[in-house]
């Protein structure tokens, strides 16, 4: 291999001579130390081997002082290909011309990429990065990188953060938008709609006209104040809007306003827990051990780590990293890290009050997270079901709250 | 007996009591045989006959023929050959 390479680079050439006058030939080349290779009979009473270009000139010497004549017949190697270049100059400079236009093409930036935007457009982004300097075509060394991502933070409204890549001839432009808050104006048509089903307890309206009463019962969705008078029924005082003096006539167009109030209902909960008389499970204890290996085809070889899992009862969680796949080449090896968490089996066993406080406990604590904020509870309650099997205990709870169930719903 | 062979004998005595290898001391060719595809031919004295068939080799004051097929020299240098092709035999000729 490195000898080959090293031939190549100082050129070699391939010569015959008759058969004959070989063994002369040989022996006297090699004593004067011409390094011959590749000595092979052709058959046609020729001989044919390979010399070094730097030698050629004293195996003429040899071939004078044997008789023998050696022929040239394969020229290899950099020094003739240099010479053949030099008779196709054309072809030299184009080759040297493609690596240069690659070379000075892949530093300029040719794509742009914005990603990340949702409200902003990619135009205008594109827009003030063309103005900071970042266009299609700058050359990539140009680029002020902390400048621009601070010049488009600044420029662009609604960003909260800018991150520009360069990566070969792309450049990535990562944004984050600024969180805003929901529009509020008075002027837009809101309804408030039930968030919940409820029994309506208390209602105040500040706009809108409403379409329910304290007493009611509401369905979750159901709209309780509306933004836009609905066609006046035959007492048309009723449902005059608070808030709103002069008001919808048959002709007048509707108005819309934004429904506001409050409006409170008793909101009831229900939720089921089983708790089993006897509770089997395991607890991580935190000891762990890690075993590092290779995975060719469907065999594991370890690499460090314990040859056995030093614990009974065990958790094994599997990490592999494996070469991305290519086309269709699928390299079956992965590198494996596996890591093992000892546990420790326990049993619970509850008598029948202790199981049924538990169950309780269960319940109310996942109605708990259902509750919004404003929620009170006004009462709670509980009862046994039957136990779907034996040896469990299975409880509903049910939790009576007293909480705003208005909800902003814009309309459409 | 010569006086060369009882110098020959004095040096393959000493150089068995002081274990030392016979190719230095005596002189001697060093034939590396890679199954029947290369032979190693340290410390030869040139080639004697060459063709696809058979190789001639003088070595010290024997000479070495392999026979085969398709026989070249991958190389040679002053001191060694390696001869390359599927080889039928190995002998020894004074």
């Amino acid at each position: 291999m490195l000898f080959g390479m090293l031939s190549r680079l100082g050129g070699y050439v391939t010569v015959t001579l008759p058969e004959e006058c070989l063994e002369k030939f040989i022996n006297l080349a090699v004593s004067r130390g011409i390094f011959l290779w590749d000595i092979t009979g052709i058959g046609t009473g020729r001989v044919v081997m390979k010399v070094r270009l730097s030698s050629v000139q004293a195996l003429r010497h040899v071939a004078r002082m044997t008789g023998c004549r050696f022929k040239i017949i394969e020229r290899h190697g950099l020094p003739f290909f240099v010479s053949r270049l030099r008779r196709r100059r054309a072809m030299a400079a184009g080759a040297l011309l493609f690596v240069a236009a690659l070379y000075v093409l892949s530093s300029f930036v040719w794509f742009i990429e914005v990603s990340g935007n949702k409200r902003v457009t990619d135009q205008v982004v594109e827009q003030v990065a063309h103005r900071a300097g970042l266009k299609l075509g700058v050359s990539r060394w140009s680029l002020n990188i902390p400048a621009l991502e601070e010049t488009i933070l600044n420029q662009v409204p609604g960003l909260s953060w800018v991150g520009v890549y360069v990566e070969g001839t792309r450049v990535y432009i990562k944004v984050v938008e600024k969180k805003l808050p929901p529009p509020d104006e008075t002027e837009y048509p809101v309804d408030l709609v039930a968030a919940r089903d409820g029994l309506i307890t208390e209602m105040l309206v500040f706009s809108g006209y409403p379409l329910v009463e304290e007493g009611d019962t509401v369905a979750k969705g159901q709209v309780l104040l509306s933004s836009v008078a609905l066609p006046p029924p035959a007492d048309a005082e009723e449902i005059a809007p608070y808030g709103e003096e002069e008001l919808s006539e048959e002709e007048q167009p509707s108005r819309y306003v934004r429904a506001r109030g409050i409006v409170r209902a008793r909101v009831w909960y229900e939720a089921v827990a089983d708790v089993k008389l006897v509770e089997k499970g395991a607890e991580i204890t935190g000891r762990e051990t890690t075993r590092f290996g290779i995975k060719i085809g469907s065999k594991e070889i370890i690499l460090i780590g314990p040859r056995k899992i030093p614990f009974e009862h065990y958790a094994r969680h599997v990490e592999s990293k494996r070469v991305p796949e290519w086309r269709n080449i699928n390299v079956p090896v992965e590198l494996l890290t596996v890591k093992y968490h000892e546990e420790k089996p326990y049993i619970n066993r509850y008598t029948g009050d202790e199981a049924r406080r538990l169950a309780y406990r269960k319940a109310l604590d996942s109605i708990r997270g259902r509750l919004t904020g404003s929620a009170a509870i006004a009462d709670e309650r509980l009862e046994e079901l039957t136990a779907p099997e034996p040896g469990t205990v299975r409880v509903k709870a049910i939790v009576e709250t007293l909480e705003d169930i208005g909800m902003n719903k814009p309309r459409t | 007996m010569t006086w060369k062979d009882l110098k020959n004998r004095f040096k393959r005595r000493f150089s068995d009591y002081l274990e030392l290898p016979g190719d230095i001391m005596l002189d001697l060719p060093k034939i590396i045989l890679v199954g029947n595809l290369q032979v190693f031919i340290e410390n030869h004295r040139g080639i004697q006959e060459y063709n696809p068939k058979l190789v001639r080799v003088v070595v010290n004051d024997k000479v070495v023929e392999v026979t085969g097929e398709g026989l070249t020299l991958r190389n040679i240098l002053t001191d060694e050959i390696c001869v390359e092709g599927r080889i039928n035999s190995l002998s020894f000729y004074n």
